[in-house]
């Protein structure tokens, strides 16, 4: 049974990557990736394993828990480990639930991520090739460890796919806030630990190690250590607590397969009614309910949602590389770029509506008003967004003086930005996750040609906005409050007068590329 | 040539609609009348074209050749006019399904520009013809698919269009609702209104339209009087004489229990 499962599954793969060459360019690379860094792991073991055992100890600790989190966070971000065979998928067939979660295991470790976790895993016996009780305890650790990779991995997967992947969607977005402040958070983790001295620093690395050797992930990876150190009774507590791991995590999975298997993914609330949100407020008329649509999709739609998080995030990263100097001008203007990229999201914004799209064109709506409420609904989410981002970091830079023109060249660029995409949306479709999928899915086709349309859309609009950063650099050079104003004119007027254009050239294509639009959309996404 | 009188103005005229996708023809010169306050069923096997026909029909679908023309105007060189005369009901195609049920019609009703009063009003009545009103206030990426159905449909009825073209419009709709439906679109065409409607299944078709056509392979087999069409036998023995295919077996044997 559990062959037939895995046959299924090569069978997908099989099919999939026959049907794209791009993508099976990516799983040979992706396959020759994993192969390379096994290679550089297994050097790396043999070698460690010569300077003692403590060292073994702590990288084969450190390591095998950095692995169970990899796994774990790996559904989230990548579009889910092999959801193409998940509970759902195999509930029709009589399969026990015991069988079912066996099966969807050995399928977890047969893919390549399974397989080079297993074979790294492997290469850690020759670390331990020195001491006999150590390898011999390690014969029964590694593979559990494994294990524990490949359960925890289903275990997340199970809880982000249920209420039709928005509780997935919402770890998904943090688990993206996590990765992009990785960075500072491991740095300044690193920074407590290794500030101070030499000798100092050891202690604590050791003591990093000791603490992650007592977590749920880290547990069973330093057992073998342990014993072959003598210490009989930490190690079997470590054991103990590794099997502990495994065992709840097996029990929740097992509660969610149940429940997959049981109950279709969907949730029925009755929500309450005469809720118009945004549609009570909005004008009615084609430009009134376009507005009103495209701010609700901005605002909860995690597609879009992710990039106005990258605007409040990306600050932050500047403020942390800048090692947290953030007073004077250069920070003042952090905000400017996050608001140029932003402008350009939409620059294929009908692509995210899907065959939803169709809707749109079946009530004849005209080009301007189509394009002008989806700018609107874009600007309504972004502008106050980056009014606030633009305060508090000229705020903290101190240069108070600047805020005009810091806001002329942010604002002045998001306009310009939308008003490009009112004419390139007109035009573009490209391949993006369905609303509701993972927005990490990894969609295939997007082409390179729109990836270069995608950086003269960045330079026009930079470009554009030009007149507005000149004069915001003459105010800071100079101090001067009569620069800065007028840089804020400058920026409003140009992005206001790209915004109008945009508006009535994207307009008139929309007239005439409707239908070829909706059509690209049927080929491209197929949803 | 005297312009004809309005009154004989088809509801929907389709003449010599072509669709090729690659090397396939998906629609192969069709030709179709809808007289004004018909009730028009289009019948046929899967793959027939009926869907591609309807997206022509509708200003969805750019045709390779041939014209599509509501009330006497032609859809592809007007079609914001002849749009606003269209209630259309796609087959296949996602909804803004982010909004809830009530939003969803709202915001339909805004694109064509009702006034504000006039929306909240029809959106009552829809969710409450629909059987809706439970679930109005939940977003229709949780609805079933009969939910989802019904409530495209409502959205094709917000703005009173002269005429409606549904695509597969009782597919997984409990009877009850589609009984509903029914009377509306009965009481609809009796006051002037026109449907034409695609689907599989013959007894509705022969029951509720009073004109069908058969298509299959892209052309139209067959068209007229539900009467004139099935010529004395039942609709589903006329469709499946005309359309060929069946198999008369028992099935397999392996498949039999006793």
């Amino acid at each position: 049974m559990v062959a037939t499962v895995l046959r299924l599954r090569y069978r997908i793969l099989g099919n999939m990557l026959a049907r794209s060459p791009w993508q099976l360019v990516g799983f040979v690379f992706g396959a020759m990736g994993a192969a390379g860094a096994l290679a550089f792991a297994a050097f790396a073991l043999v070698l460690i394993g010569a300077s003692g055992l403590e060292a073994v100890r702590g990288v084969v600790t450190v390591g095998g828990a950095l692995l169970v989190v990899g796994w774990c966070i790996a559904p989230l971000v990548a579009g889910g480990v092999d959801t193409t065979v998940g509970p759902e998928q195999l509930a029709p067939f009589p399969l026990t639930t015991r069988q079912v979660m066996l099966a969807l295991a050995v399928v977890g470790l047969a893919g390549i991520p399974g397989i080079a976790t297993s074979l790294g895993a492997l290469s850690a016996l020759l670390a331990w090739g020195r001491w006999p009780i150590a390898l011999a305890l390690a014969v029964v650790c590694l593979p559990l460890g494994v294990l524990t990779c490949v359960v925890a991995s289903r275990t997340v997967a199970s809880f982000s796919r249920r209420s039709g992947g928005r509780i997935g969607n919402a770890m998904a977005l943090l688990a993206f806030t996590a990765l992009v402040l990785a960075g500072p958070i491991v740095t300044g983790l690193l920074g407590v630990v290794s500030g101070g001295t030499g000798p100092a620093s050891a202690e604590r690395l050791a003591a990093v190690v000791e603490g992650v050797s007592w977590t749920p992930v880290g547990a069973v990876w330093g057992v073998p250590g342990e014993l072959a150190a003598g210490r009989v009774g930490t190690g079997l507590l470590k054991l103990g607590i590794g099997l502990a791991t495994l065992a709840a995590l097996w029990l929740l999975w097992r509660r969610n397969v149940r429940a997959a298997s049981v109950t279709p993914p969907r949730r029925v609330v009755a929500g309450r009614r005469g809720r118009l949100g945004w549609f009570g407020l909005a004008p009615t008329g084609a430009v009134g309910a376009s507005w009103a649509r495209a701010t609700r999709y901005w605002l909860t739609d995690p597609r879009y949602l992710r990039n106005l998080l990258i605007v409040a995030l990306l600050p932050a990263l500047v403020a942390f590389a800048f090692g947290g100097r953030v007073e004077g001008t250069p920070f003042a203007f952090v905000v400017v770029l996050p608001a140029l990229l932003l402008g350009l999201v939409p620059y294929a914004d009908v692509s995210y509506d899907g065959t939803a799209f169709a809707s749109v064109l079946a009530t004849g709506i005209r080009g301007r008003a189509d394009r002008a409420g989806r700018l609107l609904g874009a600007a309504t989410a972004a502008v106050p967004l980056l009014v606030i981002v633009a305060v508090v970091t000229v705020g903290l830079s101190g240069r108070w003086e600047l805020l005009p023109a810091v806001l002329g060249c942010a604002l002045g660029a998001e306009l310009a930005g939308l008003g490009i995409c009112a004419v390139s949306s007109a035009h573009l479709v490209i391949p993006v996750p369905a609303a509701g999928d993972n927005i990490f899915k990894r969609v295939p086709g997007q082409s390179f040609w729109v990836g270069i349309a995608l950086m003269g859309f960045t330079l026009l609009a930079a470009a554009l906005v030009s007149p507005a950063l000149v004069l915001a650099v003459l105010a800071a050079l100079q101090g001067s409050a009569l620069w800065s104003w007028l840089a804020l004119a400058a920026g409003l007027v140009v992005g206001a007068g790209v915004a109008a254009a945009g508006v009535a050239i994207g307009g008139r294509a929309f007239d005439r590329t409707g239908p070829e639009l909706l059509a690209r959309i049927r080929t491209t996404s197929g949803y | 040539m005297p312009t004809p009188p309005v009154a004989s103005v088809p509801a929907l005229a389709l003449t010599g609609l072509v669709k090729r996708f690659g090397q396939k023809t998906a629609v192969d010169g069709i030709d179709l009348v809808v007289p004004t306050g018909s009730f028009y069923g289009l019948v046929g096997p899967n793959g027939a074209g009926k869907t591609t026909t309807l997206s022509m029909a509708t200003g969805l679908l750019r045709p390779d050749a041939g014209t599509a023309s509501v009330h006497g105007v032609d859809v592809w060189a007007d079609p914001v006019a002849a749009k606003r005369m269209i209630g259309n009901l796609a087959d296949g195609v996602r909804l803004f399904d982010r909004l809830t049920g009530e939003q969803l019609i709202t915001y339909t009703g805004m694109l064509f520009s009702l006034p504000r009063e006039e929306v909240a009003v029809r959106t009552a009545d829809l969710l409450r013809l629909m059987d809706l009103g439970e679930a109005a206030g939940t977003p229709v990426a949780d609805y079933s698919a009969g939910m989802t159905k019904k409530v495209a449909l409502a959205c094709a009825l917000v703005h009173a269009p002269r005429l409606l073209v549904l695509d597969e419009p009782f597919e997984s709709v409990d009877p009850v609702s589609a009984a509903n439906i029914e009377d509306v679109l009965r009481s609809y065409t009796g006051s002037g209104g026109t449907v034409i409607v695609s689907s599989h299944s013959m007894d509705l078709v022969q029951r509720m339209c009073d004109h069908v056509a058969i298509v299959s392979a892209g052309r139209v087999l067959v068209a007229g009087t539900v009467d004139e069409v099935r010529a004395g036998a039942t609709l589903q023995d006329r469709f499946l004489e005309l359309v060929g295919g069946r198999t008369r077996s028992e099935g397999p044997a392996w498949l039999r229990q006793s």
